[in-house]
C-alpha cells in the first residue's frame, strides 16, 4: 500500500505530464493555509502589544 | 424557552422556509433549463431548431470512433437512443470509447456538429492493474 | 439545560481559556495526519486508471470543498444560536469564519478548474455544481464586504444572521446539484448510504486529508474567533488582564 508510485524523483515531479497541474494545485493550497495561519498569528500579536501599551 | 426566544425561534423558521419554498419554486421552474446538456433521449423527443447551439452528453459508443483526417466522428448514446457527431478539433486525453462524453454544437438533419467536445468522467476511481481485473 | 451550557461555554473568557488549552493538540495532531496523509496520497498510491496522475488533485480538492459547505453550515448553526439567545461568542463566531470560508471555496473553485484541463478539457463550465459553488464563495464574500461597511456592530451582526439563514438553502443545492440535474462534474465518490466507489488503497489517504485538513481548518477558526474576541471586547477588564 505504500509503494513510491514514481520510478524517480525526477518523475515523481513530471507525473506523466499532469505534473504541472497538481503541484499547482498543492503550492496554491500550502500557500493559502500558511498565509491564514500566519496573518491571524500577526493580527492577535499586533493587537495584544496595541492593549499592552493602553494598559 | 422563554417567550421572547420562543418567538424568534420561530421566525428563524419561518426565514427559513420561505426562503427554501422560494428557492425551491425557482428552481423548479428553471427545471430542465438547469441541466448541463441534453441527453440522446430528451433530444429525440423535443425540437429544437437547427440554428440553437446545444450541448449533447453520453457515452461514446464502443466502435464508433472514425477518425478522417482532422475530423472525429463518433456515435453519443444513453443506451437507449444514438446521435451521430461529428467534429473538428483535437479531443481532450479522457475521451475514449465506453466513457462519458459532452458536446457543443448544432444539430442538423440528424447529425451533430460539435465545435466543443469535452470529456466527462465517472466517481469510480482504481488503480489500473484491479480495473483490468474487474474487466474478466 | 441548553441555556445553562450556552451560558456557561458562551463567556468569551472561558471559551479562551478552554481553547487555549487544546489549541496546540488539534493543530498538531492535524498538520501530522494532514502531511502524512497527502504524501501519502500524492506520491504513494497508484494512479487511476482513467485520469492517470492528475486525479491526485483530489487529495486537495476535496477537502476544500467539504470545508467550505461545513463551515457554512457551522456559521448557520451560530447564527441560530445568536439569533434566539442572543450569546455574543456566537456573533463573533460568524465574522470569523466567513473569510476561512471563502479561502476554502476559493481553493475549492481553483483546484477544480486546474483539474478540468487535463481531464474534461475545460477549465470552465457553467454546470450546476461549479456555479452553486461560485455562489457560495461571492456569498461568502457578500457577507465579509457588508459586516465590514457598518460601524455599529450589532446591526451588522443581526443583519449578517439572517443572511446566513436565507443562503443556506446553497448548501443542499450544491450538494445535490450532481444528482438533481445533468452536470459535468461527477457524482459523489463517497456518501453516507453507498459504499465508496474509489478504491480502498486511494480512499484512507482521502480520508485522512479530510481529517487533517478539516483539523487545520478548525485551528484557524480558533485563532480568527480569537482575534475577533479581542478586537471586540478589548474595552472590557478580562481582555486586559488575561493580555
Amino acid at each position: 500500500m505504500f509503494e513510491f508510485a514514481f520510478s524517480s524523483v525526477r518523475e515523481a515531479i513530471y507525473m506523466n505530464g499532469h505534473g504541472v497541474y497538481v503541484w499547482t494545485v498543492f503550492l496554491i493550497v500550502i500557500t493559502n493555509i500558511t498565509y491564514f495561519f500566519i496573518n491571524y498569528k500577526n493580527k492577535i500579536n499586533k493587537i495584544k502589544k496595541k492593549l499592552d501599551a493602553s494598559s | 424557552m422563554h417567550p421572547h426566544r420562543r418567538k424568534r425561534l420561530f421566525n428563524i423558521i419561518l426565514v427559513l422556509l420561505f426562503s427554501t419554498s422560494g428557492i425551491g419554486l425557482i428552481l423548479y421552474s428553471l427545471n430542465t433549463n438547469l441541466d448541463y446538456f441534453f441527453t440522446p433521449t430528451e433530444l429525440t423527443n423535443i425540437n429544437i431548431p437547427e440554428d440553437k447551439r446545444i450541448k449533447i452528453g453520453g457515452m461514446v459508443l464502443e466502435n464508433s470512433v472514425v477518425r478522417e483526417q482532422s475530423k472525429v466522428i463518433f456515435t453519443v448514446t444513453d443506451y437507449k437512443n444514438y446521435i451521430e457527431v461529428v467534429y473538428e478539433g483535437i479531443v481532450p486525453d479522457l475521451f475514449k470509447e465506453g466513457s462519458g462524453v459532452v458536446a457543443l454544437g448544432f444539430m442538423q438533419n440528424e447529425t451533430f456538429y460539435a465545435q466543443e467536445v469535452l470529456a466527462k468522467h465517472d466517481e469510480n476511481y482504481m488503480p489500473p492493474n484491479l480495473s483490468i481485473n474487474n474487466d474478466n | 439545560m441548553i441555556k445553562r451550557f450556552i451560558h456557561q461555554f458562551a463567556s468569551p473568557k472561558t471559551y479562551l481559556f478552554q481553547v487555549n488549552k487544546i489549541y496546540r493538540y488539534i493543530f498538531y495532531i492535524s498538520l501530522i495526519i494532514y502531511l502524512f496523509s497527502l504524501t501519502w496520497g500524492l506520491l504513494f498510491t497508484p494512479e487511476d486508471f482513467v485520469q492517470g496522475n492528475s486525479y491526485r488533485i483530489i487529495y486537495l480538492h476535496v477537502p476544500a470543498s467539504f470545508m467550505s459547505q461545513s463551515l457554512y453550515a457551522i456559521m448557520a448553526i451560530t447564527s441560530i444560536t445568536y439569533l434566539i439567545w442572543r450569546v455574543k461568542l456566537a456573533a463573533y463566531f460568524i465574522i470569523a469564519i466567513a473569510p476561512i470560508g471563502a479561502m476554502t471555496t476559493f481553493i475549492a473553485l481553483i483546484s477544480g478548474s486546474i483539474w478540468g484541463i487535463p481531464t474534461w478539457g475545460t477549465w470552465w463550465q457553467w454546470d450546476a455544481r461549479i456555479t452553486s459553488t461560485l455562489i457560495l464563495f461571492i456569498m461568502y464574500l457578500g457577507l465579509i464586504s457588508l459586516h465590514n461597511s457598518f460601524s455599529n456592530h450589532e446591526k451588522a451582526d443581526k443583519l449578517l444572521s439572517w443572511l446566513v439563514i436565507v443562503g443556506f438553502v446553497n448548501i443542499p443545492i450544491i450538494k445535490k446539484s450532481v444528482d438533481w440535474w445533468s452536470t459535468l462534474h461527477q457524482s459523489a465518490s463517497i456518501t453516507l448510504t453507498d459504499k465508496p466507489s474509489i478504491d480502498p488503497s486511494m480512499l484512507y489517504p482521502l480520508i485522512g486529508c479530510i481529517i487533517g485538513f478539516f483539523g487545520l481548518i478548525i485551528c484557524l477558526v480558533i485563532l480568527s474567533s480569537k482575534y475577533q474576541i479581542f478586537k471586540r471586547e478589548r474595552k472590557k477588564s478580562w481582555v486586559k488582564e488575561y493580555v
